[in-house]
C-alpha cells in the first residue's frame, strides 16, 4: 500500500511539472513566433458566387471567340506553318514577320510542312480591359479542335502575359530560344491534328475525358525548356515536405506509376478510355490553369507525342486513327502491354519512387537493440521471480 | 427545272453545316450575354455582401483613431493606441502625403486566445492576433500590414514585397552591407568598389537586356550558379551531358543551360532587401510627395519611377544609396588593451590543467 502511495505521488508531481512546462501562464511572453493566427481569409460566399459566374463566362467569352475567329481569319497560303494573328494590338509588319519566322522554324522542328488540318495561331496581347465586364481569359491557353463545320481547322488561343507581350512588341530582348518554346508549347493539341489528322472517335473521347492530358506537347524537348517537364515543378526529392505533399497530391494510379509499377501506369494511361463520351460541339479544350497538378501522369504532356516517336508514324496513325477500344490499340501499337511500356518511359524522366515507410539504418539498429534489451530484462525477471 | 431545283437543294445542303455553326454561335452569346448579366447582379450583390459582411465582423468593436491610422478591433487587452503612437511617425514620414489616403483603408483585427482551440467562426474580413502581444509587438503587426498606397503590379514585382516602412532601417543596410561585402559576384563587388553601371545592373533599374552576362560576369560565377542552384534540374536527359561540360568549365554550356531557364527563373545576386533600400533612399531624398510620384506613372520604367520620386537622376540616387550602404559597415570589435593578455592566459592555465591531468600521465 505504501508502494503504491509512492508511486501515485510520483505520477502526481510528475503530471504536475509536465503542466507547468506545457501550459504557460497567462501574461507570460510572446514566443516570437509571427503573430498572425493561421487562418486564410476566405471571400464571402457571395463574393466566390460571382467569380464562379465570371470564370463560367470567360469559358463561354473563349469559345465565342475561337468560334469567330476561325469564321474570319484568312488563311495566308503561302505559308505551310500556321497562320498567326493578334489580338490586343496592332503590330507592325516587321514584328508579324519576325514571330512569323520564329513560327516558320518551330514548324519545321517539329517535323510538319503542308499539313490537311491547318493551324491558326490566335495571340492575345495583354492590354487594359474594362471593369463592366470580367477579364476574358488570361491564363489559360485554350484549342478549338476540327469539327464537322470546320474539318480542316485547327485554332489554339495563347494569352501572351505581360512578359511575351513585351517581347513581342519588342520592347523586351532576351529570351528569343524560350519565346520559339513557348511558341512550339503554345501549339498544344493543334500540332497532334496537323500532324495526324482528326483521331478516331475512341482516341477522342479518351482524350476529351481527360482534357489531352497526354497531348498537350508534340515535341522532343521539355514543354518549357529543353527538358523542363511537369515532373520537374515536384521540385526536389531532396527537399522533402514539398515533394512528397506534391507527390501524394495525385491520384494513386499516378503515384503507383512513379514508383514504377506496371499495374499503376497502365490504370494512369487508360484513365477515361473506358467511358464512351459524346464529343462536344463546339469541341474547345481548355488547359487547366495548373495543368501539371492536375496530370494523371507525369510528364503526360509529351506522352503521346514519345510515342509517335517510338513506334513510327504508320504504327502511331494506326493507333491514332483506330476503331478499336483505345487499350488494345495503343498496346498493339506499342507491342507491349501498356503499363509496362509507360513504366519504362517514365523510368527515363525520374527514378521509381520508393513508397513506404523508409526508417534510416541507424533509427532501425537503436530500435532493435532497444527491443533486445527489453526481451533480456524481462527474460532476466521472469527466471528470478519465485513464487512464494 | 429539275437542274435548278438540284442547285437549289445542293447549296442549302453545303450551306447548313454553316448555318448550324451561326445557330452555335447565336446561343454561345446568349449564353454569355446572360452569365454577363449573372455577373453583374452577383457583383452588386458580392459588394453589398463584403459591406455587410465589414458591419459584422467590426460589430462591438471599437476604432481607435490616432492621426491618419483607423484600427477597427475587438475589446482585447492589446496596447493598440500606444502602439499607433510608435507606429504613425514611422508610416507618415514613409508614405509623407500619401500617407493621407490611409483613412481609407481602416486596418480590421480581431484579437483571439492564443491557448484556445475553440472552432472560431470563418473569417471573410481582417487578421487574427492573439490577444498577448505586447507594445512592439503589436506596432510591427500595423507596420507590417499597413496598406501601401496604390501601390501597382510593376513596382511589387519588380520590388519582390510590399513597400511598408520599418522600425529597423539600420539593420536593414547593415543587412545589405553584408550582402554586397560577402556575395560571390564580380557584378556586386564592383557595386561595393564604386562602379555604379554595377550597381544599376545588380539593382535592375538600368538596361535589362542580357541580364545573365550583367548579373553573373564570370564564367566560374554561372558554373558555380549552375551547379549550387540548378544541378537538379538539368541533371537528367538531354541536358545532362551539357550538364557534365558545365561542371568540367566549358563556359558556353552553362551559359546555355541558364539561358534556357523560364523567364523571371534566374535569381538576381542581390537580395531584395536591397532593391527596398533603394526605395526608402529615394523616398527620403524626395521629400513629403517623392511615394506620390512613385506610384504616379506605373507604367514607366522602374529607373524613372525612382528618380522622380528622388527628384535627381538615377546614377545620384544609386550613389546616395550605395554611401548609405557603405555608412552601414558593423563597427569592428573594440577591444581593450589586456583582452589579448587575458585570452592568452586562459589559455595557458586550461593548457596546464590539461597537461596534469591523470589521462595525460598514462
Amino acid at each position: 500500500m505504501a508502494s503504491l502511495k509512492r508511486w501515485l505521488a510520483v505520477g502526481l508531481t510528475a503530471c504536475f511539472v509536465l503542466a507547468l512546462a506545457y501550459l504557460p501562464p497567462r501574461g507570460a511572453e510572446s514566443s516570437g513566433k509571427s503573430p498572425f493566427v493561421g487562418q486564410p481569409l476566405w471571400g464571402t460566399p457571395a463574393r466566390q458566387h460571382a467569380q464562379a459566374l465570371a470564370d463560367e463566362w470567360r469559358k463561354v467569352d473563349a469559345a465565342v471567340r475561337l468560334l469567330e475567329d476561325r469564321q474570319r481569319v484568312t488563311r495566308d497560303s503561302l505559308r505551310a506553318s500556321p497562320t498567326i494573328v493578334f489580338r490586343g494590338a496592332t503590330l507592325p509588319p516587321k514584328d508579324v514577320h519576325n514571330v512569323e519566322t520564329v513560327m516558320d522554324s518551330v514548324w519545321r522542328d517539329l517535323g510538319l510542312g503542308e499539313t490537311k488540318v491547318r493551324v491558326t495561331l490566335v495571340i492575345e496581347l495583354q492590354r487594359p480591359y474594362s471593369s463592366d465586364t470580367p477579364t476574358p481569359l488570361q491564363d489559360r491557353v485554350a484549342y478549338l479542335a476540327p469539327d464537322s463545320t470546320h474539318r480542316t481547322t485547327c485554332l489554339a488561343y495563347l494569352p501572351a502575359g505581360p512578359y511575351w507581350t513585351l517581347f513581342i512588341l519588342g520592347k523586351r530582348h532576351e529570351g528569343f530560344g524560350r519565346f520559339a518554346q513557348w511558341l512550339e508549347a503554345g501549339l498544344g493539341p493543334c500540332a497532334f491534328y496537323a500532324a495526324y489528322g482528326t483521331p478516331g472517335r475512341s482516341v477522342e473521347s479518351w482524350l476529351v475525358a481527360r482534357h489531352w492530358d497526354v497531348g498537350l506537347y508534340l515535341g522532343s524537348h521539355g514543354i518549357a525548356g529543353e527538358r523542363f517537364s511537369s515532373l520537374d515543378l515536384l521540385g526536389n526529392p531532396s527537399s522533402s515536405w514539398y515533394y512528397w505533399d506534391g507527390v501524394y497530391s495525385f491520384p494513386p494510379a499516378t503515384v503507383a506509376c512513379l514508383a514504377g509499377r506496371p499495374s499503376g501506369c497502365r490504370a494512369a494511361v487508360l484513365a477515361g478510355a473506358a467511358e464512351e463520351r459524346t464529343i462536344p460541339i463546339p469541341n474547345v479544350v481548355l488547359v487547366e490553369r495548373r495543368w501539371w497538378r492536375v496530370q494523371n501522369l507525369l510528364p503526360g504532356e509529351r506522352y503521346l507525342g514519345d510515342v509517335a516517336r517510338a513506334v513510327g508514324r504508320e504504327r502511331f496513325l494506326n493507333f491514332w486513327t483506330t476503331a478499336l477500344s483505345v487499350d488494345t490499340a495503343l498496346a498493339g501499337t506499342l507491342k507491349r502491354p501498356v503499363g509496362e511500356w509507360t513504366a519504362e518511359w517514365q523510368r527515363g524522366f525520374v527514378h521509381p519512387i520508393r513508397l513506404g515507410p523508409t526508417p534510416p539504418l541507424g533509427g532501425v539498429a537503436i530500435a532493435l537493440a532497444i527491443a533486445v534489451l527489453a526481451v533480456v530484462l524481462v527474460s532476466v525477471t521472469a527466471s528470478r521471480r519465485q513464487v512464494r | 427545272m429539275s437542274r435548278l431545283l438540284g442547285l437549289v437543294v445542293a447549296a442549302s445542303l453545303l450551306a447548313s453545316p454553316l448555318r448550324s455553326q451561326d445557330s452555335l454561335m447565336v446561343r454561345l452569346r446568349r449564353q454569355a450575354d446572360s452569365l454577363l448579366g449573372s455577373w453583374r447582379e452577383a457583383q452588386t450583390l458580392a459588394d453589398v455582401a463584403d459591406s455587410l459582411e465589414q458591419v459584422r465582423a467590426t460589430a462591438g468593436s471599437d476604432t481607435i483613431a490616432v492621426r491618419g491610422l483607423r484600427i477597427v478591433v475587438n475589446p482585447s487587452p492589446l496596447p493598440w493606441r500606444q502602439a499607433a503612437e510608435l507606429a504613425w511617425p514611422v508610416i507618415d514620414s514613409f508614405y509623407g502625403s500619401a500617407a493621407e489616403d490611409l483613412p481609407r483603408h481602416p486596418y480590421i483585427f480581431r484579437a483571439v486566445d492564443p491557448d484556445s482551440n475553440v472552432r472560431r467562426t470563418v473569417l471573410h474580413v481582417g487578421v487574427e492576433l492573439p490577444w498577448d502581444l505586447d507594445v512592439r509587438a503589436s506596432t510591427n503587426v500595423l507596420l507590417t500590414t499597413v496598406t501601401a498606397p496604390s501601390f501597382d503590379a510593376a513596382l511589387a514585382d519588380w520590388l519582390g514585397a510590399a513597400l511598408r516602412p520599418t522600425l529597423r532601417p539600420q539593420d536593414e543596410r547593415a543587412a545589405v552591407f553584408m550582402q554586397l561585402v560577402t556575395v560571390p559576384s564580380a557584378a556586386v563587388r564592383g557595386c561595393f568598389l564604386g562602379d555604379i553601371a554595377r550597381c544599376k545592373d545588380v539593382l535592375q533599374v538600368g538596361d535589362s537586356t542580357g541580364l545573365l552576362e550583367r548579373w553573373y560576369v564570370t564564367p566560374a560565377e554561372r558554373e558555380a550558379l549552375v551547379i549550387e542552384s540548378f544541378e537538379f534540374l538539368f541533371a537528367r536527359g538531354a541536358t545532362a551531358p551539357t550538364l557534365q561540360s558545365c561542371r568540367q568549365h566549358h563556359d558556353d554550356a552553362c551559359t546555355a543551360l541558364l539561358q534556357s531557364l523560364p523567364p523571371g527563373t534566374l535569381p538576381p545576386p542581390l537580395g531584395r532587401s536591397a532593391r527596398i533600400l533603394l526605395v526608402r533612399e529615394a523616398l527620403r531624398a524626395g521629400g513629403r510627395d517623392a511615394y506620390r510620384r512613385l506610384v504616379a506613372r506605373p507604367s514607366a520604367p522602374i529607373g524613372e519611377r525612382l528618380a522622380s520620386a528622388a527628384g535627381m537622376d538615377i546614377d545620384s540616387l544609386v550613389v546616395r544609396w550605395r554611401n548609405d550602404v557603405r555608412a552601414a559597415r558593423p563597427k569592428p570589435l573594440d577591444l581593450p588593451w589586456w583582452a589579448g593578455f587575458a585570452a592568452i592566459g586562459w589559455t595557458a592555465f586550461f593548457g596546464l590543467c590539461a597537461l596534469r591531468s591523470s589521462r595525460w600521465r598514462l
